[in-house]
């Protein structure tokens, strides 16, 4: 038993240990999304068969909108060092604050994220609000 | 008396953790977007998580598979000739199971926690489940001792099957010699395993030879221009590590809630994906859709130019 406690505290040690490694080496960087033509590289590895026609960008590259020729909206979003994607249809919440775009995918464990995009947010709102069910 | 042998893992597990080091001080030098802290912490809690849920079922186990062992065909003696034998059967269960784990929505409510960082390092071998007794993935094991393999056997064997595959989680090795790849489970096989690729998608489902996969016809080589993108084919997204255990498990509890009485079992017994609306893609249907896609393309590619002007890429 007592043997049992001892691996279960130094397997919890370990862990801690190897997680403050990677910290401590600032592993995984701090991604964004760069350009248009990043975010629609990221959209197509995400959804294979997405061609995005349309596509907008927040301004500090933490997320992306994208639009294709069916229609179809994606969501880009980063996810510690790498990109998540959400094809969009009309159960996401989306708030528009003047320039910045609120949009909650209802994924659990994920956080509503907030896009600042500019000039073009009133657009994007509105067309959210023509996705299908 | 009953039979027991050391945990291989136990000496195993020092050697985990300087790789991994090792691994983390290559991925600064070269590549630090190949590791995620967060996503480590949720591997290694994942596998921590594991062990202790293993402990726990260890002894149900156990007595189950010494009740097959009571009903074998023959006894096979701790021959050297059987350990070897044991080894190689033991990976082809594994690959019954592995296999099973990704066809079988139920099994793949347990086994989808491996696959689910969208990073491939050595920190994502030890992601491993918390549920794997609630999907009953030992069941694979048992027609060994039915034959008359002891279960001590059985389960020393298993686990040098699960160090071998530790190693195997990494993009720091590319190719090894054709000599080697061809038997051997390798990172590129397990790479292509691991992928989010339609071309690669629920292929190489080897534990140590890659021989089943060539013999079963479930083999996809890694191919150098279609790099692998790792995860699953919806990602998960979260660093909640409950709802990295058991997001599957509420997917089917949702499914069987909503679902019509007549289409219920479905959502259990059917492929991930699956739906009984066809409003979702299962990995055969992405696959397809991507073949079209390529065959679409190859066709164009080779007709004249006011074809290709007027041909439409096939959609939906």
């Amino acid at each position: 038993m007592l043997a049992e406690l001892i691996k279960f505290g130094v397997s919890l040690g370990s862990i801690l240990a190897l997680a403050g490694f990677a910290w401590m080496l600032k592993l995984g960087g701090d991604m964004r999304i760069r350009d248009s033509r990043h975010a629609r590289d990221i959209a197509q590895e995400q959804v294979f068969d997405f061609i995005p026609v349309d596509v907008v960008l927040d301004r500090a590259g933490m997320g992306a909108l994208l639009r294709d020729i069916e229609g179809r909206q994606l969501l880009i979003s980063r996810h510690g060092a790498a990109f998540v994607g959400r094809m969009l249809d009309r159960s996401v919440d989306a708030r528009l604050d003047q320039n910045f775009l609120i949009l909650d995918t209802h994924d659990m464990g994920v956080r509503p994220i907030t896009l600042n995009l500019g000039e073009d947010a009133p657009v994007w709102a509105s067309a959210l609000r023509r996705l299908p069910s | 008396m009953m039979t027991t042998f050391p945990n291989p893992i136990d000496f195993a597990v020092p050697a985990f953790v300087l790789l991994i080091v090792l691994e983390m001080i290559w991925a600064k030098r070269c590549a630090p977007e190949k590791y995620e802290p967060k996503d480590t912490l949720i591997s290694l809690s994942m596998g921590f998580g594991s062990t202790v849920a293993g402990l726990i079922v260890a002894g149900g186990v156990y007595a189950m598979a010494v009740a097959a062992y009571d009903f074998r065909l023959t006894t096979i003696p701790f021959a050297w000739w059987a350990w070897g034998l044991c080894f190689v059967l033991d990976d082809l269960a594994y690959y019954a199971f592995h296999r099973s784990a990704h066809r079988v929505r139920w099994f793949w409510a347990s086994h989808v926690n491996h696959h689910s960082s969208q990073h491939y390092n050595l920190s994502t071998a030890l992601r491993q489940t918390w549920t794997g007794f609630i999907a009953v993935s030992f069941i694979f094991r048992l027609p060994l001792m039915l034959i008359g393999f002891h279960p001590a056997m059985v389960f020393f064997c298993g686990a040098i099957n699960l160090i071998y595959q530790f190693w195997i989680h990494t993009e720091v090795v590319d190719r090894f010699p054709r000599w080697f790849e061809a038997v051997m489970n390798t990172p590129s096989h397990h790479r292509v395993h691991h992928a989010t690729n339609p071309r690669y998608l629920d292929r190489n489902y080897a534990g140590v030879f890659i021989i089943w996969d060539r013999m079963f016809g479930t083999f996809t080589p890694e191919v150098a221009d279609d790099p692998v993108r790792y995860g699953l084919v919806r990602q998960i997204g979260s660093f909640n590590l409950i709802w990295v255990a058991f997001h599957e498990w509420a997917g089917i509890a949702r499914d069987l809630w909503s679902a019509p009485w007549r289409h219920k079992l479905g959502y259990i017994w059917k492929q991930p994906g699956w739906s009984h609306d066809n409003s979702r893609d299962t990995s055969d249907h992405i696959r397809q859709r991507w073949q079209d896609k390529q065959a679409w393309k190859t066709s164009t590619s080779s007709s004249s130019g006011a074809a290709q002007e007027a041909a439409q890429p096939p959609v939906g």
